[in-house]
């Protein structure tokens, strides 16, 4: 007996059904990936970009860019980038609460203690670097918090991709230092950069 | 035993509705002690807040759903989950829509 006339039809139909709706639910609540991963690539490709002009790779600069300019071309990228994903991230949050909220919430200040603790040894150590292996330090530093908060907080959502990304940016950073600043700053912009743009538009695609 | 003399399973009439069936499956997807905002739910439904509230009465009389109304400052904000016996209707109905689909495949 059903009181709904728009009993589903088969039985094949019923769980084709139950199939999109579970996949769209669990689409819906994983965020919007245009928010969540892209506007940090572009961020890290235009800014990565242009501390790459200035220390080129071999030591002579690309464009007439100051280091400082470099820097502020990519805080600002970032900021805005953040403020992409800061949206994102409360339209998801406003979604479910219970225990997402907690994991939600968790990452997130793990986050923030990650960065801040990254920020207070770049300060601490930068100043008494040369410039060039003052940037390595804040890049690598930067990008090893990135790297494993990507993939702790894959663990606490059960998401390959998010696992992935991080364990890519870890290994371009590592490969990064090694070569230097301006090898760093291109690999970081095109491949952490570009990595993340392509993931972004692959996970839309994503049914 | 042949097909033909197992019976089809009982379906459970207030899951095997459509409207309903795609909300606890939704909800399903969420964690034990996840609840989801009810303009999210509807959203992502594509239904109307008077027909989804008609369906999750239903839902709620059967034991198979818990909605919670709170505040969130001072904008009330309802919160439905699934019950444990929702999740395991929903099982059920799963476990017996794929039995009907084995039986209607001819398995002997």
């Amino acid at each position: 007996m059903t009181d709904d006339p728009e009993a589903p039809p088969t039985p094949e139909e019923t769980l084709r059904l139950i199939e999109r709706q579970q996949a769209a639910t669990v689409r819906q609540l994983k965020g919007e990936p245009l928010l969540l991963y892209l506007p940090w690539g572009v961020a890290w490709l235009i800014g990565f970009g242009a501390v790459f002009l200035h220390f080129g790779l071999d030591g002579r600069g690309l464009a007439p860019i100051s280091q400082m300019q470099a820097v502020g071309v990519l805080q600002g990228a970032q900021v805005l980038a953040g403020a992409f994903a800061g949206f994102g991230i409360a339209r998801r949050s406003r979604l479910v609460r219970g225990d997402a909220s907690a994991r939600g919430a968790m990452t997130g200040y793990s986050w923030a203690a990650g960065m801040a603790l990254m920020i207070v040894i770049c300060v601490r150590l930068s100043v008494a670097l040369p410039e060039e292996e003052a940037q390595i330090l804040w890049t690598g530093a930067s990008l090893l918090v990135v790297g494993l908060m990507y993939m702790m907080s894959s663990a606490a959502w059960l998401e390959w991709p998010m696992f992935f990304l991080g364990a890519w940016t870890i290994a371009v950073d590592a490969t990064g230092v090694m070569l230097g600043a301006g090898w760093q700053a291109l690999l970081v912009a095109v491949l952490v950069g570009g990595g993340f743009i392509a993931a972004s538009l692959w996970l839309r695609r994503r049914p | 035993m042949t097909a033909d003399a197992t019976p089809p399973p009982e379906l459970d009439p207030v899951i095997h509705a459509q409207a309903r069936l795609r909300v606890v499956a939704a909800l399903n997807t969420l964690g034990d002690r996840d609840e989801m905002a009810f303009p999210a739910l509807k959203d992502l439904l594509g239904m109307t807040a008077g027909n989804l509230s008609v369906h999750l009465t239903k839902l709620e009389d059967a034991g198979y759903v818990r909605i919670t109304k709170t505040h969130k400052g001072r904008t009330p904000v309802t919160y439905v989950g699934l019950t444990k016996r929702g999740r395991l209707a929903f099982d059920e109905y799963t476990r017996a829509i794929r039995a009907l689909l084995d039986h209607a495949g001819g398995s002997s």
